[in-house]
Order: C-alpha cells, then structure tokens, then sequence
C-alpha cells in the first residue's frame, strides 16, 4: 500500500517540478498549505481514534498523545500528503483580491480531507476523492475570485497576446457563431488557441493541470509500475475521445471555420481531462472493484465529463463527474449483478453508457435552437 | 499493483540437485489415530502387542470412507501420546517402539505378474483400500475413490508440477524412482484401460525434461508423455492442470472423471506401485527440510511416523535460533502453521519449511482489486471478506466461497499485507450454516 501510494507520489513529481518551476513561490504555497492542512487533519484523525478506550481511570494528555502516535504509521502520512498535492496542483496560482487564496487553499483542504475521507473512517473506506471534493467546494464557494491575468502569466513562458480574462474552457461561453445554438457556437472561439500551446501548457489555468508533458510521462510511469487499473483510464478517456468527435462532426459542419484536428486536439488538452483520468479517476479506493464496474465506472465518468462540458453552466466538467462517479461506485459493485466475467448484460449496460449520451448529444446539437442574445 | 499475478517467488533454489538423504528410523515412531478425513477411530492392538512392519493396527472411521491403520516399524506398541498433525491440530498418535529387525508382517507378499494382469478397475480398488492408499501431495484424499468410476477414461495425468515454492520432494522423485513411475503408470493405464498418459512438469525444469526426453525413449509405444506445463501458481492445482495439460476447462462441482480424466500426484504413483507389485502400504516418503530459518535444507526419506525435531537436528538446526520461527508443513502457500515443532510425518507430510517470523502489518484495503484479478478459482475476495466481517450470512452464501482451493494467492497479491485467505477460510464455515 505504501508502495502504491508512493508510486502516485513519484508519477506526481514531474507535474509539482513544473509547476513550482513556471508558477514559484504561489505554486510553493499551495503545495505546502494543502499538504500541511491534511497531514495535520489526518494526525489529529489518528489521535482521536486510537484515544485509550474509558476504564475507568484518568488517562493523562501525555498518555493519550502517546497511544495515539504510536498507531501512526507511514500510510497515515502518504495518504493525506497525495490528496494535498493533488489538491494543490488543481487550484489556482493567485485569486482576486489576494488573501483570498488562502482562505480557499485552506477550507478546501479541510473540506476534501474531513468530509471527503475522515468521516467516513479513514483511508480505505472513503466514498469521496478528498481531492476532488475539496476542489470542488472551494470551486463553488470562491469560483469568481479565481484569477487567472495575474503578473505569472507575463512570463516568458506564457503568450500573452490572446486575451486572458479565464482559461480556455471558461472563456468559451462568451463566444457565438450566428445561425447556431449556443452549445455549438462556444466552439467558434477555438481557433484563438493552439493546440501546441494547449499541450506544452502555455495557457492560464489551475497550476498542475495545464502542463500535459509531465502528466503523460506520470501516466506512463504509473502504468508501467501496475500503480493504476488500465481499464479505468482506458474506458474514460475512450468514451471521452468517442464522445467529443461525435460532437466534432457535426460542431464541424455548422461552423465551416473549425477544423475537425483542432476540435479534438482542444478537447484532449483543455482543463484537467488529463489530470482527473490519470491521477483522481484512478483511485482505487474510490472506484468500483470487479473489473467490469471498472469499466462501467470509466465509461459513466467520460460521459458526464462531456455532458457538463457542453451543457453544463459550468465550464471545467472533470471534477463533478468524479463526486458523481464515486456515488455510484457502491451501487456498481452491488453483489446482485457486481461480477468477475463480462456478461452480455453488462456489456449492454456498457453500451448504453456511451450510447444514451451520444444520442442526447447529437439530438441537442443537430436541433437545439439559436438563442438571441 | 493492480495486475494480475500469478508469478511468485520460487526460492526452490539448488535443492532439487542434491541427492535424497536417508534419515535413521527413530526408536519411537508414532501413528496418527484420526486425520481431517477421518475423525473416528478403533485401533486393534493394545500395549504390549508386538506389530510387524505393514500391519493393520487399527482402522480410521470417516464420514464417506475408512482406512485401515498400518505399522511402520516392527516392535511392540507402548501406548498413547499427543503431538501435532500436519493440520496443525492436537491428535492422538499411537507410540510404537522399534527394535530394529525389520520385520514384515507376512500378508505384504508380493503379487506375480500374471496375478496382477489378471486384475480389472475394481481389484485395483480393492487393493489400494486395503493398503490404505491415499493422495500424497497433501490431498490426502483415498486413491481408491478415483477407481470406483464407471465412466470412460481417456487421459491419465500424472501430477509431478509441484508450485509451491520451496519444495522439492516430488522433483527428486521425478529422478530416482523413474521405473517406479513408469510401473505405476502401466498399472493406471491397465485399471483404466487406457493408452494417453502424461506426465505434467514445469516447463522450467529442463533437467527432468531433458531426463525424461532421454529415458521415456526405451517406452516408446506405450504411449507415455512428458507435458511441460506453465510456471505459473497455482498450475498444480488439478483443474489449472487439466486446462493446461488436456484444454479441458472443468466447471465447479464436477469430477475430471466426468471429462475422461484421472490425475495423480507422482508420489501416489510410487505408492499405487508398491501397494500393487509388493502389496505394501506407504511407509517411507520423501520431504524436504527446507526454508530461509533451516541451516542446511535437505531432502530426505523417512519412515513414516518420524517426530520432526530429530530431522531437524539431521539439517544441522536453525540457521539463527534467537529468531522467532515460523514452522509449515506442506508448502508456504497452502500448509498449515504450526505451533511448535513437535509433530509428526505422516503419508500425507510433502515438506516442512522453517522461517524466520516477520512482522507484516495489516493495513486498510485500498480496494486496488489485486485479489480479485489474480483469483485462480474466480472467487471475490475482497467481497467475501466484507460479507464475512458484516456477518451477513446470506450474501457470503452468493459469493460462493465453497470453491475457494486455498491456494493463498489472494494473501500473497494483497498490497496492504491482509490474510484475505483467512476471512475465506471463516466464510467456508460461515456457508456451510444452514
């Protein structure tokens, strides 16, 4: 378990180097408060739980601190160390005013890993990414106080001719193409992003998530070290791909200045796909067990990330779908139809993931009506 | 590690090249009253009677079978003791002391060939019922059950795979009673009338397969095989071997004879041998003394009824005795620990492996699902665990953990160091509740 934790840790360090490379001290920050929140919320866990059980006698603060730390083992340091690190590399570099940042780095630290995981008993009997939920809380709490046009992205790293008011996701609700529905015409503004900028990371956004390099050679060390199911991240990004160029085809079609490559290459390297398939879908103790449901779990996740993409009124869909997911991880692994083999069923029940989706999708945007703004 | 392993750690070593050493007979033998098989017993001598070698003292009373109980040495019986059982439970064992002469008792004569073509499947069985013939590879179970089909047999397949790590008792079979194996397989082949038999090894022991290539030449139309079969664990397991040797995939809950399949371990063929040709009960066997805590592992042959402390001093004792050991017997996968290292070989003894204790903590499941994946039988683990900790009768009940064959593999993956093997073995009796 330490090894496996360990591995996500070192698949992880690549995307941190970065980080703290381009974004300096703010991405330092981050790292450091969010790591040092759940550590310390884990230890304070660990003291609580292992309290001497009542025998009658006065027991000494001394001797409950002892018992405590002696049942503190080196899981109870890696487990919440990755859910920071996480944490810190899906949050923002700078927030508008700034003490904001702390406030949010702070609570949603303390959200993912308190709510997200401790209640429910620790590690190994989470419902929840901690990661995953503290972001989104802190999303939805201080949402409009992220910044993205602060003085790191005038670095020579950055371009800084496009217009940087969002990421690349937040700033395509602005954008309208006559003559088609709104979910279509988001898409005209595309083309004011390359796709080599997208991949090397050269756009604003959260601190990790952008730098897609590092996240790919993470994944690649990570399946090579067996660390994480294959059948989750293959499902997920497989349905994600099939799902966007189902959209691809026909966004292409009404917008004759899209290109199909560069729909596509948008939709991989924008916003944290990447990171949520290889470092938050993945893990294991969130996921369903058979490898079956696995599947099932990737496909349902790669689904919804495109659903709330492009109708959603949110732009970045990746962490929603994962607190989705996970509830319905229970219900995949149920004993009456959870199994190791994959029967017909249950390959009608993958198919109906994907399919069910795509149609929706397809119906809404071949048909959905032009609003006049 | 979320992949399917079913690789493990050999640690067999060299000791499959050093010949079999031959332990003393011990001036006390002992003989095990019961078994797992057989809970109830009568023994027909008294204290003081004078046994000859391949006496019947006693007969072992089971649910579906009995066992007659032969003597191993020739002496008189003194009486009562308790030791340790290869199970690891507490049996009483009968004490015979020896007095060196040798002698056997007059029924075990042995049968002249033309007496032995005479005879079908059922005098077979008769035969190895009496003799008390049972599977040596730690099954245990009675050969002469195997003979009592009626179906058809179309393949005879020798178990001589051995994939647990560490022993070597059935490899140094494999070299030094090859004409014993080769006379054992012509009486199977006789019994079940049959001509297809195979003779299952790793594929990685070349030495037997270069052994074999040269000697099965002299039995060229008799229509034995050597199959190498995969590395994997648990390929000896029967149904992993089946589906390797043969092709055949046998479902849960059938018998391989309901395929044209009979199989049994090498060593039984030795046993089948010399219960037939010289009418003799097992009373020697081969085990390996071996593990990471012994000093010098050895592989010996030993009179059954031999306490395994005297073995012990034989490998020269433990390599680190201020060391907390753990001592198995039959296989670090599938064995029994046991508590201390009074016990006794019996028939059914492959190995004893002497380790050093380490202390593994158990952490929480992370639910990566390694046990799940690398399951040789199919089972949830992970889920029967769960069901066994609710308590929740039923659902342990679904998840089936009567096909479970214990082969340990679901520990072994285990990335948080969980017995996952003993919550199975607590859902076995958790299922068998009405």
């Amino acid at each position: 378990m330490a090894r496996m934790l360990g591995d996500v840790l070192i698949a992880l360090a690549p995307t941190v180097v970065m980080a703290i490379v381009v974004f300096g001290l703010a991405a330092f920050r981050n790292l450091a408060i969010s790591v040092a929140v759940m550590c310390l919320a884990e230890f304070v866990y660990v003291l609580i739980r292992n309290r001497i059980p009542y025998d009658g006698k006065k027991h000494t603060f001394k001797e409950q601190w002892k018992a405590g730390v002696s049942k503190y083992t080196i899981n109870n340091f890696l487990a919440p160390c990755l859910s920071g690190v996480i944490f810190a590399l899906i949050m923002p570099a700078s927030t508008n005013p700034g003490y904001v940042i702390y406030v949010a780095l702070i609570v949603g630290a303390l959200v993912g890993i308190v709510i997200g995981k401790l209640v429910f008993g620790g590690t190994g009997s989470n419902i929840f990414n901690p990661a995953a939920l503290g972001m989104v809380f802190t999303k939805l709490c201080f949402g409009s106080k992220f910044d993205y046009e602060s003085n790191y992205y005038e670095s020579n790293y950055f371009i800084t001719n496009i217009a940087t008011g969002g990421t690349p996701l937040t700033n395509l609700g602005s954008y309208t193409y006559p003559g088609v529905s709104n979910y279509v015409g988001q898409f005209a503004g595309i083309n004011d992003y390359s796709i080599l900028d997208l991949f090397l990371g050269r756009v604003p956004g959260m601190i990790g998530e952008v730098f897609k390099i590092t996240i790919l050679v993470g994944m690649i060390y990570l399946l090579f070290r067996h660390a994480i199911d294959f059948r989750v991240l293959v499902s997920y990004l497989g349905c994600y791909a099939f799902l966007m160029a189902l959209a691809g085809i026909i966004v292409c079609n009404k917008i004759p200045t899209v290109s199909f490559g560069q729909f596509m290459g948008f939709a991989m390297f924008s916003g944290g796909v990447l990171f949520g398939a290889v470092f938050m879908f993945t893990d294991p103790v969130t996921m369903p067990i058979d490898s079956p449901s696995r599947v099932m779990y990737g496909l349902l996740g790669g689904a919804l990330t495109v659903i709330i993409r492009i109708f959603g009124a949110l732009p970045e869909g990746v962490a929603f779908s994962i607190l989705l997911c996970n509830m319905m991880a229970p219900v995949l692994d149920y004993p009456a139809w959870s199994g190791r083999e994959y029967t017909k069923k249950k390959v009608a029940v993958m198919a109906s993931i994907v399919l069910i989706p795509a149609i929706i999708l397809v119906l809404a945007l071949l048909f959905a009506p032009e609003v006049k703004a | 590690m979320i992949c399917k392993s079913t690789t493990i750690k050999d640690s067999k070593g060299l000791l499959g090249r050093l010949p079999t050493l031959k332990a003393d007979v011990p001036e006390f033998v002992f003989i095990a009253t019961d078994n797992a098989r057989c809970p109830a017993s009568e023994v027909y001598v008294k204290e003081g009677d004078h046994v000859k070698i391949g006496q019947v003292i006693g007969l072992r009373k089971g649910p579906f079978f009995e066992q007659p109980i032969h003597a191993t040495v020739s002496g008189t019986m003194v009486g009562y003791e308790k030791h340790y059982h290869r199970s690891g439970k507490l049996v009483n064992f009968i004490k015979l002391q020896n007095d060196f002469k040798e002698e056997w008792d007059p029924s075990c004569s042995p049968r002249s060939d033309e007496e032995i073509a005479k005879l079908d499947r059922k005098g077979f069985a008769e035969i190895l019922k009496a003799n008390s013939s049972v599977g040596l590879g730690g099954s245990s179970f009675p050969t002469y059950v195997k003979f009592q089909t009626e179906a058809k047999i179309g393949t005879i397949l020798v178990n001589a795979i051995e994939c647990e790590p560490y022993i070597t008792a059935d490899h140094r079979i494999m070299l030094e009673e090859m004409e014993k194996i080769i006379g054992g397989i012509r009486y199977l082949q006789q019994a079940f009338d049959c001509k297809n038999a195979y003779i299952c090894v790793k594929a990685k022991y070349t030495d037997l397969r270069q052994v074999y290539g040269a000697f099965l030449k002299r039995y060229k139309d008799e229509g034995i095989k050597l199959k190498a079969v995969g590395n994997f664990y648990p390929q000896g397991w029967e149904i992993a071997m089946i589906r390797s040797a043969t092709g055949i995939k046998i479902p849960s809950g059938h018998l391989p004879s309901e395929f044209g399949i009979v199989d049994f371990n090498v060593s039984t063929v030795v046993g089948i041998y010399d219960s037939v040709k010289y009418n003799r009960p097992v009373t020697d066997r081969l085990i390996s003394i071996t593990g990471d805590g012994i000093r010098y592992p050895s592989n010996f042959k030993v009179r059954v009824g031999t306490p395994i402390r005297s073995l012990l001093e034989r490998c020269g004792g433990y390599k680190h005795p201020e060391k907390d050991k753990i001592l198995i017997l039959g296989g670090p996968m599938m064995g029994a620990s046991l508590p201390s290292d009074d016990c006794i070989v019996t028939k059914t003894v492959t190995s004893v492996i002497v380790l050093d204790a380490e202390e593994h903590k158990e952490e929480p499941c992370i639910r990566c699902g390694s046990c799940l994946l690398s399951c040789p039988a199919g089972l949830e683990p992970k889920q029967i665990m769960d069901a066994v900790k609710a308590m929740d009768k039923k659902r342990v009940k679904e998840l089936k953990p009567m096909r479970c064959v214990e082969c340990g593999l679901c520990t072994y993956v285990c990335t948080s160091h969980i017995h996952v093997t003993d919550y199975i073995r607590r859902a076995k009796t958790i299922a068998k509740l009405p």
